[in-house]
């Protein structure tokens, strides 16, 4: 093997920070807000249902506890509602050649990077939400182990699909496996 | 099927061996023995049995005889239909176990995805010098298996034939290595512990647990022997306690010499203890893997391939910086591994208690080229100091002092302000430990509070990268790195955003440019 130890001059370096991102899916941020009304908005009918059915008579401190419950659930998901208003939209990815990122936070930003080279398999995830409306996430695993698994959610499902064919085809994952 | 113990012998005709095989007898002392291990594991559960029937096993002593007779051969029976069961097979690459005798399991396991073998011996095994092989793979816990007797030899044989399988199927085929020359003879012995040294590691480092661990079902009677002990030498334990009766200074040289002697006794369990599983220590070294052996009772041989080894961390603990001691690990790939204790993992190799020196010379040969002797470790930002202090300390601080100064209590009041200047210190401590440097080759990592461990890996084994930012920090122009090995995560928090995108930066181009195997 021949050794080769050029200099490299740093500036010179791909950079993670300049490059560009592409945004989730325009479904991504409905889906989530809709669905989060939907958990809570339910949860409230529930405790409604309970309060003022004539079939039996509730504990004295149900009746109390009531107000309180129905005040933190609508809190509750007005909160996650305006966070993911916000928040939703700075998640970006971006795809390189050998590598494949991912951006998130409001407050605390986020940027993680996986090369292709060191993915050891990839899956692309539907849950009933998901299917439903047409999305996907893309998850893959490094050895870093299954608690640093990289995920992108919110993807059109035929991306997901094209970008799980890329890493496949990818001639680094073929030869390391 | 071969009902006949595997020969010593038997390893000459591995190849191309399709029969069933059963294990050597000596094995039933094996199962008989990991029977009474779990049976004492469940001992807490018996207790309350033991209570309620107390009484009427007092009553009729005679019915103890039969009941411990029962246990035990009820013992016997399932360690011989343990072994009975238990039956495996060597195929041209791949062994297959067939195992249990309620719950039957069948593993399959192709040489190829052997991760590591490790070779333990149980005390019961060393007069007729059987080992046992455990074969751990990359993946999950549960399909690791275990050929519980094997003959010293084929057992290194087995292990030097699955070693040369595996290379031969990844295609690297040393040329150092010819068949007839035994790979044992060329291996170089790196480090050996000495008693004196495992004293050490006792003292300087908490080695208890492994003396405790061993004695869970028997403290309550501990408990109760000491107390009629002290009884016995004139010391009631119930009269000192109830205070009334002495003078409070007395009750505290009391509690103060009780501590101490603890104190002692817990040195020395842990000195004990590290004497225990350290005892004839050595670190060698063959043309592609790390080998260590030690232990007193059980031996255990552990190896790790040369290429699979992800960072070198150097431990030292205050006590460790006093006596010039470091303790050195060297880790490797750890997923797929939940809650292993440290001294048990086969993924880790711990050098204990070794000397500046030595140190040195294990990390050279580890990572040839690095520089983590010499290298300047640059400070992380102060800011993480402000963030602790701010985001932490400050609002739990002025929480407990309001209520103390509301109440009146001014006692509190100085506990509350030692408690708080003491984490100020220790997070100050934290702050002045991190740091950070790299060169071509390596990223070295500085951190810890009392003590330093130091932390080295090839830029080359990086996974996937993170570079996280608050809002706050984006103002300031810092960072946090944090950059994913197969053996867990590094973090170098609140360094400048320029160098953190520099380090990240200079990691994927490494990686994706070399393309270098990690493992």
């Amino acid at each position: 093997m021949t050794f080769s130890n050029t200099y490299i001059e740093t500036e010179s370096l791909p950079a993670l920070e300049d490059m560009p991102t592409q945004a989730l899916s325009g479904k991504y941020r409905p889906t989530n807000i809709i669905l989060t009304i939907a958990i809570f908005g339910l949860l409230a009918i529930i405790m409604t249902a309970i309060r003022f059915q004539p079939l039996f008579t509730l504990n004295e401190g149900l009746v109390v506890a009531y107000p309180v419950g129905m005040a933190v659930c609508l809190t509750l998901g007005l909160l996650i509602s305006v966070y993911h208003y916000f928040a939703d939209p700075l998640k970006r990815y971006a795809l390189r050649e050998q590598d494949i990122s991912f951006t998130s936070g409001l407050f605390f930003r986020k940027t993680i990077c996986q090369p292709i080279l060191r993915i050891q398999h990839i899956e692309v995830q539907r849950g009933p939400i998901e299917r439903l409306v047409g999305l996907a996430s893309l998850q893959v695993f490094s050895a870093g182990g299954a608690t640093h698994t990289f995920e992108i959610p919110g993807l059109e499902e035929e991306l997901a699909q094209q970008m799980r064919q890329f890493i496949l085809d990818h001639k680094d994952t073929q030869s390391h496996g | 099927m071969d009902e006949n113990p595997l020969p010593v012998s038997a390893m000459t005709d591995i190849q191309g061996d399709e029969e069933w095989r059963r294990l050597s007898p000596i094995a039933i002392l094996y199962f008989a023995a990991s029977a009474i291990r779990v049976l004492a594991g469940n001992f807490v559960y018996l207790i309350p049995a033991f209570a309620v029937s107390y009484k009427q096993i007092t009553d009729n002593p005679g019915m103890t005889i039969p009941i411990i007779g029962g246990l035990f051969s009820l013992l016997l029976l399932y360690a011989l239909l343990s072994y009975y069961f238990y039956q495996f097979r060597l195929a041209q690459d791949s062994v297959e176990i067939r195992a249990g005798v309620f719950a039957k399991k069948h593993i399959n396991l192709p040489f190829s995805r052997i991760q590591n073998i490790t070779l333990e011996q149980p005390i019961y095994y060393r007069v007729t010098n059987y080992v046992c092989l455990q074969l751990d793979t990359a993946g999950s816990a549960k399909q690791e298996a275990k050929i519980v007797a094997m003959p010293l030899d084929a057992g290194n044989a087995l292990k030097q034939h699955i070693l040369a399988k595996k290379d031969e199927q990844s295609g690297i085929i040393d040329s150092d290595i010819s068949s007839e020359t035994p790979i044992e003879s060329q291996e170089q012995v790196l480090n050996r512990r000495s008693i004196k040294d495992l004293i050490i590691h006792g003292i300087t480092n908490n080695r208890v647990w492994i003396i405790l661990g061993a004695a869970a079902p028997f403290y309550d009677n501990i408990s109760g022997s000491v107390a009629s002990y002290l009884q016995s030498i004139g010391i009631d334990l119930e009269q000192i306690l109830s205070s009334q009766t002495i003078a409070w200074w007395q009750f505290g040289l009391y509690a103060l010499s009780l501590a101490m002697i603890i104190m002692l006794l817990l040195t020395l369990f842990s000195v004990a203890g590290s004497i225990l599983v350290f005892y004839g220590f050595t670190l060698s070294k063959t043309h592609d893997r790390y080998v260590r052996r030690s232990g007193l009772l059980t031996r255990q041989e552990v190896s790790m391939k040369l290429s699979r080894l992800q960072v070198v961390v150097r431990k030292q603990d205050w006590l460790d910086r006093l006596l010039g001691r470091i303790n050195l690990q060297l880790e490797q790939n750890n997923s797929g591994v939940k809650g292993a204790n440290e001294l048990a993992n086969t993924n880790k190799i711990l050098v204990p208690s070794v000397k500046e020196a030595e140190c040195k010379l294990l990390i050279e040969d580890a990572f040839p080229g690095n520089n983590l002797s010499t290298t300047e470790f640059t400070a992380i930002s102060k800011r993480f100091l402000l963030r602790y202090y701010l985001l932490w300390v400050f609002p739990v601080f002025t929480f407990l002092i309001s209520v103390a100064l509301y109440q009146a209590r001014y006692t509190e009041l100085i506990v509350v302000l030692v408690m708080t200047i003491l984490i100020c210190i220790l997070i100050y401590m934290r702050w002045l430990r991190w740091g950070y440097a790299f060169d071509d080759e390596f990223i070295y990592v500085r951190k810890g509070m009392l003590g330093v461990d130091y932390y080295c890996f090839p830029i080359h084994k990086v996974q996937q990268t993170q570079f996280k930012q608050s809002v706050l920090m984006k103002r300031r122009g810092l960072a946090t790195c944090r950059l994913l090995l197969a053996s867990g995560g590094i973090t170098i928090p609140f360094i400048s955003q320029a160098s953190c995108h520099k380090l990240i930066n200079n990691s994927l181009y490494k990686v994706e440019s070399e393309k270098q195997s990690w493992m």
